[in-house]
């Protein structure tokens, strides 16, 4: 095939499978039904050109017969009555065409020469002068030697009329039947796509029905399968995780109260910050373990604004640079303990790369808030943006410095805010730096029930 | 000389044990150290001990359970600080609710565990005999129109609204509460305040007054609770009333 037909194949070939199913069925019902009524034609006029053929040989022998006996003189006028649609009589000898020996110029000569008996010589030629819609030209002579010959042509088949309009109906019968069962098998892979793609965000993501055509159910129920694989894996990983950062905590304990007790400062100070940089890590992991099991905190009414200027404080009365603007109106339901630890690690994360560090507090919308923390250090490529918020992902770049940590405060954020019914998002600023945006909603959806006072809400 | 006090370890892992008795007899304490439940009532019973350092994860009977124990033993009992592996909300919460006064998380500095111990012992002093023991015997302290949860460290309002407060500003509150109608001068809340020593804050008292007055909506004109007197200092004008149980 050239490469231009290749070209034109490639932009009609669908790109969905949907497209490209329906259009082979489609197009191959279609061919065969071509097929078969071009068949049907064929046969339609076979048969009736076999039965004409017999029909037509008696017919001449009968009008041969008449001429024989009519006087010579009166045989022009009987020409015009025995004449037939389909062929008439010439007396004498026209033009005589070359000879031929088609299918049915044979078939048309036996049958003749069958049906006059004994003593007429038949031939069969093509006629001259093709004007006139003549097919063959069959030429004999009479008894007493006059030369006669017989004009063909082919017999007119109509096609009935409302054969097009049953054809057009097969036809969108078949367009539509082709959609029902294209549909039928394409949506289940839809079905089954869409549950994968939840499965990447939401790890207790939902199972699929596990019923249809067997070939569906049982699509549905190996996929259901390997999702339990998967989150028996990513449980198996965190417990993991977490017995071994729970059990390191003795040892770098030990190793403390040993380094205390050692007599050279220098290298006491060196053991304890290689010893605050495992603690860190043992923690990071604790918390990330913990972090993914979900949340107990019960949630309760929290006064937004104490709670992240009491931070903010905190970080300050520590000689920390970080300040706070805005404010909301409402206070908020959520589960305090979290949300602090999903503010402190991004504040956290924001003072070690960028100085100014700065929380911003927005309503959003009515039922939203916008908790933003903004730095200005050297930001996140943006193809990173939303890795960084994967467990364990270090950016290569100018970021991690060495900053020690495992790299899961941002992970743990990030899961947090999806417990809490809220969002993390990161930004490079505009005008330089990262903003970390976290969303939550002023009322949980889970929890803010019984026990919570409405205070504040409408003022 | 002074009298040195007696700090009992119970911890179930001997190197620990070894290690910290060293470091505290190094720094000038007496130490005894205890693998379980059992040991640490013979060391108990043997003499005066004047702090114990209690780990939480102990075979047999665990630190939670000997915490409740200690605490049934009457007002004379001595002062708890708890050491946890575990760094969960709740296991701190639950063992300070057991009448734990402190606790610090492993893994911990040494310098860290010196500085609690010190700070502990200082509180335990200050408080009336008949008091001390009972240390804390109420979670929620009640004044005005606010509850101040001790165990989780923020205020309620009211309408059950959860009002943070920042490390500081709760240890000044806390002053506050513990010396009602009693006139305090800047010198003496700097030096109540700042009972952990560590982390002293840079700021003057009289802006973590202000921002504490902020927290409590009080207005800086005309305070209802924190109420300045001129030339002395401060005084916390609301009556105080302890309570049991959490909202």
């Amino acid at each position: 095939m050239s490469r231009i037909g290749r070209r034109v194949l490639l932009r009609w070939w669908p790109r969905s499978l949907f497209g490209r199913v329906a259009l082979i069925l489609f197009l191959g019902l279609a061919a065969a039904h071509a097929l078969t009524f071009w068949l049907v034609l064929q046969e339609r006029g076979q048969a009736s050109l076999r039965m004409m053929i017999s029909y037509l040989a008696k017919d001449i022998a009968t009008s041969v017969a008449i001429l024989d006996r009519v006087p010579a003189g009166e045989r022009a006028l009987w020409l015009a009555r025995i004449e037939r649609p389909n062929y008439r009589y010439v007396l004498g000898t026209p033009a005589a065409g070359a000879p031929t020996d088609s299918a049915l110029a044979q078939q048309v000569t036996a049958a003749l020469a069958n049906a006059l008996g004994r003593g007429y010589e038949v031939r069969a030629t093509l006629p001259r002068d093709a004007g006139d819609r003549a097919l063959l030209q069959v030429n004999l002579r009479l008894a007493d030697g006059t030369p006669l010959a017989i004009d063909m042509s082919p017999p007119s088949l109509a096609i009935s009329p409302w054969v097009a309009a049953v054809l057009s109906a097969q036809l969108s019968l078949l367009a539509v039947a082709t959609w029902l069962a294209v549909r039928l098998a394409t949506r289940p892979l839809a079905q089954l796509a869409k549950a994968a793609d939840e499965l990447g965000l939401e790890l207790n993501g939902k199972t699929l029905p596990e019923d249809g055509p067997i070939e569906v159910s049982r699509a549905a129920v190996a996929f259901n399968l390997m999702q339990r694989r998967i989150a028996e894996h990513v449980a198996e990983r965190l417990r993991m995780l977490a017995a071994i950062s729970h059990d390191l905590q003795t040892p770098i304990t030990r190793m403390r109260l040993r380094a205390d007790l050692l007599e050279s400062a220098a290298l006491r100070d060196k053991l304890q910050a290689d010893l605050d940089a495992m603690q860190m890590l043992v923690q990071e992991g604790i918390a990330f373990a913990r972090s993914a099991q979900g949340i107990t905190e019960p949630a309760c009414r929290v006064d937004l604004n104490a709670l992240l200027d009491s931070l903010v404080c905190d970080y300050v009365d520590g000689g920390e640079r970080l300040s706070l603007t805005g404010r909301i109106e409402h206070s908020i339901v959520t589960r305090p303990h979290a949300l602090r630890r999903i503010i402190t690690n991004l504040v956290d994360n924001a003072l070690k790369f960028g100085k100014d560090v700065e929380i911003r507090l927005d309503a959003e919308a009515r039922d939203r808030v916008l908790v933003a923390v903004c730095d200005r250090g050297p930001g996140i490529p943006p193809a990173e943006l939303s890795a960084v918020l994967q467990p364990f992902y270090r950016l290569e770049s100018s970021r991690n410095r060495d900053t020690g940590g495992a790299g899961l405060g941002l992970a743990i954020a990030h899961q947090l805010a999806r417990a809490l019914g809220g969002s993390l998002i990161l930004a490079n600023r505009a005008s330089g730096g990262l903003e970390a945006r976290l969303l939550l909603a002023l009322a949980e959806a889970v929890g803010s029930g019984d026990g919570v006072a409405p205070s504040g809400v409408h003022r | 000389m002074e009298r040195v006090d007696h700090i009992l370890i119970v911890d179930d892992d001997i190197e620990i044990r070894g290690l910290l008795t060293e470091y505290l007899e190094k720094n000038g304490f007496k130490a005894t150290a205890a693998a379980d439940g059992r040991q640490m009532r013979v060391a108990l019973a043997a003499g005066s001990v004047d702090l114990i350092v209690l780990d939480l994860m102990l075979p047999g009977e665990d630190g939670l359970a000997l915490c409740r124990h200690l605490r049934a033993g009457g007002p004379e009992s001595v002062p708890v600080l708890i050491l946890t592996a575990r760094n969960e909300e709740t296991d701190r919460i639950v063992g300070l609710e057991m009448g734990a006064d402190d606790y610090l998380t492993k893994p911990f500095a040494a310098r860290e565990l010196l500085a609690r111990i010190a700070a502990v012992l200082r509180r335990t002093r200050m408080l009336p005999p008949n008091l001390r023991g009972a240390a804390e015997p109420a979670r929620m302290l009640a004044f005005g129109a606010w509850s101040l949860d001790t165990t989780e460290r923020h205020l309620i309002d009211a309408a059950g609204t959860m009002v943070s407060l920042s490390g500081a500003e709760y240890r000044l509150l806390r002053v506050f509460l513990s010396h009602p109608q009693r006139v305090l001068n800047r010198d003496q809340l700097l030096t109540l305040t700042q009972g952990r020593g560590a982390d002293a804050f840079d700021r003057s008292i009289d802006l973590l007054v202000s921002r504490l007055r902020q927290r409590l909506r009080d207005e800086a004109r005309e305070p209802r609770y924190i109420k300045t007197i001129r030339n002395e200092g401060y005084v916390f004008a609301a009556a105080v009333m302890p309570r049991k149980d959490a909202p």
